[in-house]
């Protein structure tokens, strides 16, 4: 359906562009059915498996298929029914824009590539999509290309990505050289933890990194905050973010302890690093950008305290409150613009200082912003809290009873779901809350249905009933393995609303340590050590052309004027002369035979006698 | 009697004088003359040969059969050479060429 939706908006000429805005969401529509077709219909425990051979080497069959089980059919729905609302709520972010067309063609061609991720059951057809997904999501950050920083943020998205699928391009690798396959069927129990299989796991973690934006790759998130606000919703905090912690989930069999270890700590790096970083932030989507960052080290932690249901629970509720968020900033973003353009005035609707008090004028966004925030902040009673209180669990027993680095890392991600809450809360107060600052007096006026409709709807399923009945208990979810933990539950009750507490005391600090606000300087890293290397290399290459290469060719190019020259003076003297003497001589000969024979018959007879006599002679003698 | 030497002599004097006049004259009908007289000087030699065989007459018939062929010979050349002067308004030899450069 979305890969229709992507054709059409090509096929469709550019004057009946607005046709696009109601078949792209209809389209994704029926495919959101038809994906909660098979997610309720879909017995559990059971798979749908669909191959037909994809092509041939030499004896090596490689096979594309289409995989559905609970996991990918969960996958399924969110990624369908997410992307729906996204593009319902673009028909009204995006109205008016002059490529509409091609940002509903992107948007389908996005929802086609996370599905071949989701519903592919081999690593190489999943690689196709991965790769898929990390075209249109460029596209999509760039899609006003003719901002310069939209154009830049999509090209460092794009290069992010490609280290990180280098990695996992060498995993592939290493993969097919240890076990011949890539069938992810094939690995269904855990394998003997060896060199080589660590060496793999890791190689496509490294892919996980880049993708899911993990700790040294993360710094193109918040700068692919550029792109549209529904993008930023769709792919840069539910889906293609998530993507990475998905592809950990389906080939969990193959990462050894050791790798897991390295999982771990990257996550809490991750988890920590973002969780900072958007205290000192004052862009309404860098902050929210920086928290995806932290909540994606989350469930990286999870996954690499060996919990991959848990890391799955908390995608399935981070991917509904946080394009919640991003869709309702969107909507603030999109007001306040209108009511600029009526008042003339400008300024950065984006940074959160220039709002304030804005409870009043836009209501419905408050409280979305209130319902998906508390999710996001780990409150009780909505789904972040479920969803967090299972991956905590799985650390503390992942820890286990004696003290070691782990508990370290437990006690880390604990002080991050500290943090988390007070910079969900700073950014609600200082939007919603206090004084109008520079919105004062503008005629501010909400956003329409089309906008509204799928934030609300979002909001709702950021509440505690899609996951479980029961708002403290989440085991219909995980696996029987992970036991409630009563004692974790009561106790990040009591830690979240001692956060509360203390964010409220600190609501009117703001944390403006210039370290947060640039991400811990990792760009101006990457910057020195990219350009330094860079500089190394320029210089050396160019000592290489300059010395070697060029001299080579300053040399032939000699030894060519030489050889030149001799076959110059070789054809002017030898080959020349040859002819030109042959030339002379046939024309002596000419002229010597003419002259016997120019018309003077006396002559002839003169010199026939001549002949005659001579021969006379010559023959008496 | 001459002795035979007299008139070979005579016959290759003729000869040569008539080789001389086509060489060196420039007109056309001088030429022709030239030719008539190395005729003549070819039949003074028939004749002279002749004496070595007193009983027969070959000899003086052949000179006579030369004397008609240098007859009819001279008439179709005079007869050319009216011909060549119409055509190029000259007799002169040197004059009369269509394959000088």
């Amino acid at each position: 359906m979305p890969l229709v939706s992507f054709l059409l908006s090509f096929v469709i000429s550019e004057k009946y562009s607005w046709i696009v805005s109601f078949t792209a969401p209809f389209l994704l529509l029926l495919g959101a059915l038809c994906a909660a077709f098979v997610f309720f219909y879909l017995p559990a425990d059971q798979h749908y498996l669909r191959e037909v051979l994809w092509f041939k080497v030499s004896d090596h069959a490689i096979s594309g298929g289409l995989f559905v089980n609970n996991l990918s059919g969960t996958m399924l729905l969110v990624v369908n029914f997410i992307s729906f609302l996204v593009h319902v709520y673009s028909v009204g972010y995006m109205a008016g824009d002059s490529s509409i067309r091609r940002y509903f063609a992107m948007l389908g061609l996005f929802t086609f590539a996370m599905l071949v991720i989701v519903l592919a059951d081999n690593l190489l057809l999943l690689f196709v999509g991965w790769e898929l997904v990390g075209f249109s999501s460029y596209m999509l950050i760039g899609h006003w290309k003719e901002k310069p920083q939209a154009a830049t943020a999509a090209k460092k998205a794009f290069i992010f990505n490609r280290i990180g699928d280098a990695g996992f391009l060498v995993g592939l690798m290493i993969l097919w050289a240890l076990h011949g396959s890539f069938n992810i069927n094939d690995w269904s129990s855990p394998h003997a933890p060896t060199p080589w299989q660590t060496a793999a796991s890791l190689c496509i973690f490294c892919g996980v990194i880049g993708k899911s934006a993990q700790f040294p790759l993360l710094s193109w998130l918040p700068d692919a905050m550029e792109g549209p606000t529904p993008v930023s919703a769709l792919i840069h905090a539910a889906t293609m973010v998530a993507a990475g912690v998905y592809l950990v989930i389906r080939i969990f069999n193959l990462f050894t302890p050791a790798s897991l270890d390295i999982v771990a700590i990257v996550g809490t790096t991750t988890a920590s690093i973002g969780a900072l970083a958007a205290l000192g932030q004052n862009d309404i989507k860098r902050i929210l950008a920086y928290s995806t960052i932290s909540q994606l080290g989350f469930m990286v932690t999870a996954l690499g305290t060996g919990r991959p249901d848990a890391a799955l629970l908390h995608l399935f509720t981070h991917a509904f409150f946080k394009a919640g968020l991003f869709l309702a900033a969107g909507s603030i973003i999109q007001s306040l613009h209108q009511a600029q353009q009526q008042a003339h005035t400008h300024f950065d609707v984006q940074d959160i200082r220039n709002l304030g008090g804005l409870r009043k004028k836009l209501p419905m966004v408050f409280l979305v912003f209130i319902i998906s925030g508390s999710s996001l902040a780990g409150l009780p009673l909505f789904s972040g809290f479920l969803s967090k209180d299972a991956i905590l669990t799985g650390i503390v027993s992942w820890a286990g009873g004696s003290v070691s680095w782990k508990w370290f890392l437990a006690a880390i991600l604990v002080g991050v779901s500290f943090i988390t809450v007070m910079y969900t809360f700073r950014m609600i107060w200082t939007i919603f809350f206090g004084d109008e600052k520079r919105t004062d007096g503008l005629s501010i006026i909400e956003s329409p249905i089309v906008m509204k409709a799928p934030i609300i709807v979002l909001a709702l399923c950021s509440l505690w009933i899609i996951i479980s009945w029961n708002p403290f208990m989440h085991t219909r979810w995980t696996s029987p393995g992970l036991e409630h933990h009563w004692g974790v539950t009561t106790f990040s009750i009591i830690w979240v609303v001692a956060a509360f507490g203390v964010a409220y005391i600190l609501r009117d600090k703001s944390f403006q340590a210039r370290i947060l606000q640039k991400g811990f300087y990792l760009d101006q890293y990457y910057q020195a050590i990219t350009t330094n290397i860079g500089l190394k290399m320029t210089q050396l290459t160019a000592w290489i052309d300059r010395d070697c290469i060029d001299g080579l060719i300053h040399a032939t190019a000699y030894a060519q004027v030489l050889i030149a020259h001799v076959t110059g003076w070789i054809d002017r003297a030898l080959v020349d002369g040859t002819v030109n003497g042959l030339v002379s001589f046939v024309r002596g000969v000419g002229t010597v035979t003419r002259s016997f024979q120019d018309g003077k018959i006396q002559l002839y007879i003169f010199w026939s006698v001549f002949t005659i006599i001579i021969f006379l002679i010559w023959a008496m003698l | 009697m001459f002795p035979t030497e007299h008139l070979l002599i005579l016959g290759a004097f003729l000869f040569s004088l008539g080789l001389l006049v086509i060489i060196t004259k420039r007109n056309t009908i001088m030429v022709l003359m030239g030719i008539e007289l190395m005729l003549n000087a070819s039949n003074l030699n028939l004749v002279a040969f002749n004496l070595f065989n007193p009983g027969s007459v070959d000899g003086q018939m052949f000179v006579l059969f030369v004397i008609i062929v240098a007859v009819s010979e001279a008439a179709v050349g005079l007869a050319i050479v009216l011909q060549v002067y119409q055509y190029f308004r000259t007799s002169v030899t040197d004059s009369i060429n269509e394959i000088s450069e």
